[in-house]
């Protein structure tokens, strides 16, 4: 504490009070008091509010239908996310700056946009590809591939950004010497790469669920919104909360709190171990 | 002939990394290719173990055909400069990697990994994580795990570059002692002349992604064909026209012999048991001579003091055709 840059930044003690105050108040205005607020209202008449909103067949399926659509987006995901970045580091090719520019769309562009254009593309009636799939039996637009596919679209970064950065500082070294060892493609990735990446790739896979269980616009846009059917459970908060169903609203709004703090608690919990190694 | 390189081209954008360079590589010897940094040198050794592909040009290793083999099918150990430890494995499944590859009995690769690791001297490591070893270590262990597969040929490419000076030589003494016991063609790549003439039965120098000269060490120091390989060989002067070594000058107080050069001692610098001199000659002309303390003294030299300057005889010296490159 003695040398000059820190006497700089702790010698007024009432700037540094001030300061945390400001970010303290912040961070409460904005996350604290409302998410308090949420899980008190939620708990108002003790366990009733949950059991009730279980009970409702409504908001069952709804739970299911996100649980279902989170897992096989963040699967897809994660296959092309890992593919993708192996793509973006490893080769040289003409339009790699435009890819990697493309890949970070989906979180400039409202979610709500991205639903209009899955729509467009994919309706039955008059989209690009729409009327041929449904004639294969292939409903894509107001059924489950339409909002695994707007899913998919908003997460697309996330595994991706977070794989690029470490495939980068691993460099191709490792996977030289494996190849001059006598590993083939497949091999050197699943023995030498994946585990090289492998936190990477988990932090990505569990951002992308925390994302995927709250994903409102886009899957609103492609599903429409039939009750018990193509209802996400975000969109059945929506609904509950401005029809006078406050209570269920809360209930189903503070088990999607819960699995995304879930999600964040297992991110901690994997961090440190990374930065050790 | 172990390694035929014949007349491979190597172009990055602009840059000629080789430019139609040809040369065999014996069997069961310590080459060296020795060069400046950006010469070429790992880019030849890189295209001979599939590493990279050559623009144009062929190379077979051990009579076979490789030009457009995989690396994987080359049956080649290589050695890179930053280990290129696979991290997230132990010592003993790093050097097991490429038998568990090959699909080995279980038992067979246990008892090859325990042989090799005893011949590096790291068996008490083998359940180390490579994090938990030295630089010095690392190599080893990379060593190892490229002679595991038994290859055809060994490729170590700048292998020392990134130890310290004590360690480095230790390597180098157990390279040279280990190539002994193994006898596996081996090529290394070095920018340290030293190293090159201490460990290698047979040197390549190259520079700017061209063969300057293949030979023994001996050859190389005292036939070199160029003044660029002398230069790169060791500490170099001019004397009259002609490019020799500082320590293969005369010095004498008196103008003993004819056509000896006359000059002006204008520095003198003592180095342990060496003295250095620099020689201005009358002509202009800067001259370093390099003798041992001992001689110096008896002929009483001192700056300022008027010196005659002839090349010794048997000194190796070639004509001053340009200037030489800088002395590595």
């Amino acid at each position: 504490m003695s040398s000059p840059s820190t006497t700089v930044s702790t010698s007024s003690p009432v700037v540094k009070w001030v300061l945390r105050l400001v970010v303290v108040a912040y961070l409460f205005l904005l996350l604290v008091w409302p998410t308090w607020f949420l899980v008190k209202n939620t708990f108002a008449n003790g366990m009733t509010g949950i059991q009730e909103a279980l009970a409702d067949p409504d908001v069952v399926h709804a739970l299911q239908l996100t649980a279902q659509i989170a897992v096989a987006s963040v699967a897809i995901n994660t296959v092309f996310g890992v593919g993708i970045s192996l793509l973006l580091v490893r080769q040289r090719f003409i339009g790699r700056r435009v890819l990697s520019v493309l890949i970070d769309l989906p979180l400039s562009v409202s979610p709500v946009v991205v639903g209009l254009a899955l729509v467009l593309v994919y309706n039955g009636q008059f989209g690009w590809f729409g009327p041929w799939l449904e004639a294969h039996g292939l409903q894509v637009v107001f059924a489950m591939p339409g909002m695994i596919l707007a899913t998919c679209f908003v997460i697309l970064p996330l595994v991706v950004r977070e794989v690029v950065p470490v495939l980068e500082e691993l460099g191709e070294d490792q996977e030289q010497a494996a190849r001059s060892l006598g590993a083939n493609a497949w091999q050197t990735f699943w023995r030498i790469t994946l585990p090289g990446i492998r936190w990477a790739v988990v932090y990505g896979v569990v951002l992308s669920l925390a994302r995927a269980l709250g994903e409102f616009g886009a899957v609103k846009v492609v599903a429409g919104n039939v009750g018990g059917e193509t209802q996400v459970a975000t969109v059945l908060v929506q609904q509950k909360y401005q029809g006078f169903e406050q209570d269920t609203a809360y209930s189903v709004s503070f088990m999607l709190v819960l699995a995304a703090v879930l999600c964040l608690v297992v991110v901690a919990l994997l961090r440190p171990k990374e930065g050790k190694k | 002939m172990s390694i035929d390189v014949s007349q491979v081209s190597k172009r990055f954008g602009d840059f000629v990394a080789l430019d139609d360079v040809s040369v065999s590589l014996p069997t069961g010897q310590l080459t060296a290719l020795l060069g400046p940094s950006g010469g070429g040198k790992s880019t030849l050794l890189r295209i001979i173990a599939g590493l990279d592909s050559a623009d144009e040009g062929s190379i077979s290793i051990e009579g076979v055909e490789a030009t457009k083999l995989p690396a994987r099918k080359r049956n080649v150990g290589f050695v890179f400069q930053h280990y290129a430890v696979f991290k997230h494995m132990t010592v003993a499944k790093n050097v097991a990697f490429g038998l568990e590859i090959r699909k080995r009995p279980k038992d067979e690769i246990a008892h090859r990994v325990d042989e090799l690791l005893r011949l590096v001297h790291l068996q008490q490591f083998a359940h180390r994580l490579p994090s938990q070893l030295s630089g010095g270590q690392r190599q080893r262990m990379a060593l190892a795990r490229a002679l595991a597969v038994e290859p055809k040929v060994l490729l170590l490419d700048e292998p020392f570059g990134a130890l310290d000076a004590k360690v480095r030589k230790e390597l180098r003494d157990w390279l040279r002692r280990l190539h002994d016991e193994v006898h596996v063609t081996t090529v290394f790549v070095t920018h340290d002349q030293e190293e090159a003439l201490e460990v290698a039965d047979e040197i390549v120098v190259i520079n700017e992604g061209r063969v300057e000269q293949v030979g023994t060490p001996d050859t190389l120091y005292d036939e070199p064909a160029n003044d660029f390989v002398m230069g790169f060989l060791g500490e170099v002067t001019q004397l009259g026209g002609l490019t020799l070594r500082p320590h293969d000058i005369d010095v004498s107080t008196t103008p003993l012999l004819a056509g000896a050069t006359p000059g002006t001692i204008t520095r003198l610098l003592r180095v342990g048991f060496e003295v250095r001199a620099t020689v201005t000659t009358d002509a202009g002309e800067e001259v370093t001579v390099v003798m041992t303390r001992t001689s110096s003294r008896s002929l009483g030299l001192d700056q300022g003091a008027k010196v005659w300057l002839t090349p010794a005889s048997g000194a190796t010296t070639v004509p001053a055709m340009r200037s030489v490159a800088s002395v590595g």
